[in-house]
Formats: C-alpha cells, structure tokens, sequence
C-alpha cells in the first residue's frame, strides 16, 4: 500500500531520483572496490586474517567506545545544561562545544597534543605519575574524545531539548528532586538522541586519522596501518584492508541502527 | 492558606506584576482571565517552580521562597495532563509514591485505590500514549492526589475534554474537594465553570490582578470595565452622573438618562455595565413610556447563536447589545432597521467608578 502511493506521489518520485545520485557517489566507489576485492578472494582472506589487521580494527573500535563512554560522562551532564539553563555567555559556550566540527583535524590534533604531550599542560604530571598519552592507547581516546564530542553533545541535548519542561514539573511537584526528575523522565526519554548521538560520535572516532597520529602513531589504528600499509606495499594492500574495514563498520552500524528502534520507542507515541 | 504578597515576577517578555491574592484552606479557588493573561505562571509560582523577583509567598504563614517544589506537598496537573509517556497508567500514579520511597506494598495498595476510584483499573497496564482525553485527564488527576497533596493546582482541566466527560470529572472534583477537605486552585477562561465551582476568585488580566474576592462579590460589582466585559457584562457604556436622590443616580450617556443604583456624586465620569440577557425588547407601538430606563432603539443587527438564544444588537443614541430568545425574536419579526423599546431594570445596572485605579 504505501509502496504504491509512493510510485505514484510523483514529487517523492522526483526527489527520489535526485537524491539516487547522491548515494551513487557512495555506491559506485563501494561497487568498484568490492568487485576488485572479489576478483583475488585469496589475496582478501590473507590480509583479513593478518592479526595485525584484526588487532588494529579490535583497537580502534574499542579505543572509540572508550572515548564515547567518557563523552557520555561529562557529555550528558554538559548537553542538560545547555538545554534547560539559561546563563550569561551561553552562545560563547556553544560555540566552543562546536569547535571541533569546524577545525582541520591536523589542527584538532595540534591542540590535543600540546595538552597531552609529555611536557603539556595535563600530559606532563601525568606522564610524571607514569601515565602516558604519546603513543599510547589513552592518547588515541583524547584524541577521539576531542573530535568525536560535538556530535554526541549536540544530539544529546536536542533530545532533552524535545522532553517537555512540563513533564519535568510535574515529577518535582510529585516530590522529585531536579536529580531524580532527570534520571527518572528526561533521560529515559531521550535516550533514543542519546544512543543515536553515542553512534554517530562512535563512527566519528572511528574514522579520525589525523588527529590520532599526532599524539599516538603506536599503536596503529586502522586508519594510520592503512595509511602505513598505502606508503609501503602499495594500494592492493592497503585497499584490501579499507575494503575489511568497510565491511565490519557497515555490519556493526546496521545492527546498531537496528537496535535503535528498540530504543525509546514510547515517545513515538506522544 | 496560601499567600501572594504583591508578587512580581518576569518570564522573558512575559510580566506578572504586583500580584496579591489569598487563597484559604479548603477554598475552591478560581483563577480567571483571558488567554495570555499568567494564570498558569500563578499556579507554577505557587508549586515553587518559578521563584518571584519580588514580593512573597507564603504558605500557612511560611514564606516558602526557599522551598523546591518537592517540598511543598502542592501536586499541578496541567492542560495537557503531562503523563510520563514511557510510564504504564500504574507506575504514572505511583510516582510521587516511589519518588517518597514508600514501600512497594504501600505503593501498590494506594495505587489500586486510585484507579478504582477513578474507575479506570482496566487502563492500568496502557502507555498513556493510547488513552483519550478524558482517561488521560483521569489518570493525571489520580496521580496527583496519590502522594495525598494538601493543594491541588488545576491548569483548565476541562479544555480539551467532550462535555460529558467534562461533567463527570466536574463531579469527581467537587467530591473530592469536599471530601479530603483540599484546597483546589483552577485556571479557567470559562464564566460557566466559575459559578458552578469556585467559592472564590481572582480575575488575572496582563499580568495584573485586577479583582479578587469571593464569587458571588466578583460577579456582583465588577471594579472595573475590563472585569465587568470578561464576567459577561456585554454592555459597557461611558457617561457622566448627573444627579443623585435617595441611592438611584441618573447618568448621561451622550443626551440619554439612564437610571441605576450607585453612590456615585454628580459630575463623576462613570462607566456602565450590564448583561444583554438583562435587556427587555418589545415592540414600538408609537407610545413612549415616561418608565425609567426605557429607550427607543432601531435595531441594526440581528444574530442568531444557533441554539435558542438571539442577539439582538441596536443603537440608541448608544449601543446596546440585548440577549433575547430565537422564538421570540421570529414572532416578533426582529429585523434591521426596525424601531423597538429597549428596557433594563435599574437593578441591573453596575456602575463602576475610578477606571483605571482597579
């Protein structure tokens, strides 16, 4: 039924059609690598079991969480405020919660580093305590913590945004604290933002290169194994690489898509 | 009883300004005024969740200033009921009870108490999502008295309701009320709800308080044009008195006298007030009556309200609106144009001094 209507809605017809180029840009590329990749099935099933190549997808997507568990720790907290205060500088703060989206990411990398360094800012008395950011996994997390926050902390807060003040109310009438008000109706019903926020800045992590290599060339992720992989043997094995990594990201953010709409689906009904 | 003390308080462009009403145990407090006019900020004010930026509030002669919402044992049902969506009917009732930490037996027990008084037991495992208005109206209303509130603050809890669902929770209401002894504060913008419910009330218009006082009062002598239009005074009328003998006054209303009961001095600017149902409209047969407060008038509008009421509306010399039935309004051929006999009892009349003081 809605299939029909919409082969005859000719305007959903038309817009279908010019947005059809759009993902052709992504498709045809995919389409290209894949029947490449097939061609030399052996040559795949080699650099797919190269433990070096699973170790370093393990890394990065773990090292990704990582860093999305903390953003969620502070973010949250930070994505509330913006969303129920009303304070002096306000704008200024948002604005800083957007930086990384607009900074190159080699300058992203920069600010990280000078911080983490072995002689920065917060990196020196760690790194005196014996914790170190510079080639190490903890600076790959601040460096994916830094790029990856605008993402989550935005989609957060328009999701608490969303939740009626009203509802709030009412919970603090009933003898809820602002606390117990938040944990027990604003968050839940905005969890479906805070998971998709939690994706998309997870994908984000995913996929930062440049920033990472500044503080943690070591231990690779896959996007620097892939760029080490390019500049020494070439592009068949760097591509076969890309091809895996493709591959795994698109079956785990399908099931995490899917799972999203398990997620929060209460308010669909407000 | 709960207290405001020239209360002023801003909410962006929004001003409540110099508000003082009393509010006693027990009473059935009305709040009224047009749309925009900050009755709902009234009721959040009292349930603590905006603080004033000046003046007071007190409760039971406690100034409550310091006092978060969760404190204060006031519960709120707004407009548009508030249920938490992701809550069953069940666990949407019992949380005050869970937010006190009573006991899971405890909670349970006063829960089913509620959903059967409400006689909405059968909706207990539903998502408020898939209620109707009226089983949602329930349910939000349930909630709040399940954590046993001293105050209960109603934002126009019939507004979006059919008229017999609004009957029956009208009745739940005044039951309540009587029984628990609780002090209700209701938003409306309805006259009808006022008469029927409230044993007091303020009139709220822009931010001001215009009128408080017990029902009948407000109703009664409306202090000012504003009041005296929104009670359903349809006729407002400027003029001066020009004499005074034994309490009747005689007003000028632009050359015509006019008759009324009033202790105003003459000279006085004075505006008139009276409702169109208190208008009388006969026919003119050529005879003017030397009675008080009688006036030919041709009429320049006729227009039925589609149930059996007609207004009727005329000029005569200065407008007047008058409430007549349909039937009579056909046997009498009402048209536009046609010269008629207006006539008002004196009785009916308010005066009202000092506009602009109120």
């Amino acid at each position: 039924m809605a299939q029909c209507s919409f082969l005859r809605d000719r305007c959903l017809l038309f817009f279908s059609l010019l947005g059809g180029l759009i993902l052709g840009i992504t498709i045809l590329p995919l389409l290209n690598m894949t029947i490449q990749e097939l061609s030399d099935i052996p040559h795949l099933l080699q650099v797919a079991s190269d433990s070096k190549v699973i170790d370093s997808i393990i890394l990065t997507m773990g090292a990704g969480a990582n860093a999305i568990i903390i953003l969620m720790i502070f973010g949250i907290p930070l994505a509330y405020v913006l969303a129920r205060a009303e304070f002096m500088g306000k704008k200024f703060v948002e604005t800083i919660v957007d930086i990384p989206l607009m900074l190159p990411h080699t300058v992203a990398g920069i600010l990280v580093y000078i911080l983490f360094m072995k002689r920065g800012l917060v990196g020196g008395p760690l790194y005196n305590i014996g914790f170190s950011f510079e080639d190490a996994y903890p600076g790959i997390v601040v460096a994916m913590l830094f790029v990856s926050s605008p993402y989550f902390i935005n989609s957060a807060r328009e999701g608490f945004e969303k939740v009626p003040l009203h509802l709030e109310n009412v919970a603090r009438t009933l003898g809820a604290t602002r606390f117990s008000a938040f944990l027990h109706v604003t968050l839940p019903l905005s969890a479906r933002h805070i998971y998709n926020g939690a994706i998309f800045s997870w994908g984000r992590a995913i996929g930062e290169f440049a920033a990472i290599i500044m503080i943690a060339y070591y231990p690779m992720v896959i996007s620097t194994l892939l760029y080490y992989r390019f500049s020494t043997g070439g592009l068949k094995e760097s591509s076969s690489i890309a091809f895996i990594l493709i591959l795994s990201c698109f079956t785990v953010f399908l099931i995490l898509r899917y799972l999203s709409r398990f997620i929060g689906r209460y308010d669909d009904r407000v | 009883m709960i207290e405001f003390d020239k209360l002023s308080l801003r909410l962006g462009d929004f001003y409540l300004q110099d508000v003082s009403i009393r509010i006693n145990r027990g009473d059935y407090y009305f709040i009224i005024g047009p749309s925009g006019a900050g009755k709902t900020v009234i009721l959040e004010a009292i349930a603590g969740l905006h603080l004033p930026d000046s003046g007071m509030i007190t409760i039971d002669d406690r100034n409550v200033a310091a006092l978060p919402p969760e404190k204060r044992r006031i519960a709120l049902v707004y407009q548009d009921y508030s249920l938490f969506p992701h809550m069953s009917v069940e666990k949407n009732i019992g949380f005050g009870l869970r937010m006190q930490k009573c006991s899971k037996e405890e909670i349970h027990r006063r829960v089913s108490r509620l959903l059967e008084q409400f006689g909405i037991v059968h909706l207990k495992k539903r998502y408020p999502g898939t209620l109707s208005g009226g089983e949602q109206q329930r349910v939000a209303i349930a909630r709040a008295l399940a954590s046993d509130p001293e105050i209960l603050l109603l934002d126009e809890p019939f507004a979006a309701l059919d008229p017999i669902t609004r009957e029956q929770i009208i009745m739940d209401l005044l039951r309540i009320h009587r029984k628990k002894n609780l002090t209700i504060v209701q938003v409306t913008h309805s006259r009808e709800e006022i008469m029927r419910m409230a044993n007091r009330c303020a009139v709220i218009i822009d931010g001001i308080c215009v009128q408080e006082g017990p029902v009948e009062s407000v109703f009664q002598n409306p202090g000012s044009t504003v009041v005296a239009r929104f009670i359903g005074m349809d006729n407002v009328i400027p003029g001066v008195i020009i004499a005074r003998s034994s309490g009747l006054t005689t007003i000028n209303l632009g050359g015509k006298s006019i008759t009324a009961v009033s202790d105003a001095s003459p000279g006085d600017p004075v505006e008139i007030a009276f409702r169109a149902i208190d208008v009388t409209v006969e026919l003119h047969n050529g005879f003017i009556s030397s009675a008080q407060n009688r006036f030919i008038a041709t009429i320049t509008a006729v227009v039925p309200l589609g149930g059996p009421l007609t207004q009727v509306h005329m000029d005569a010399g200065f407008p007047i609106l008058a409430l007549v039935t349909t039937l009579s309004a056909e046997q009498l051929d009402f048209s536009p144009g046609m010269d008629v006999v207006a006539s008002i009892k004196a009785s009916a009349i308010k005066v009202i001094e000092n506009e602009g003081v109120t």
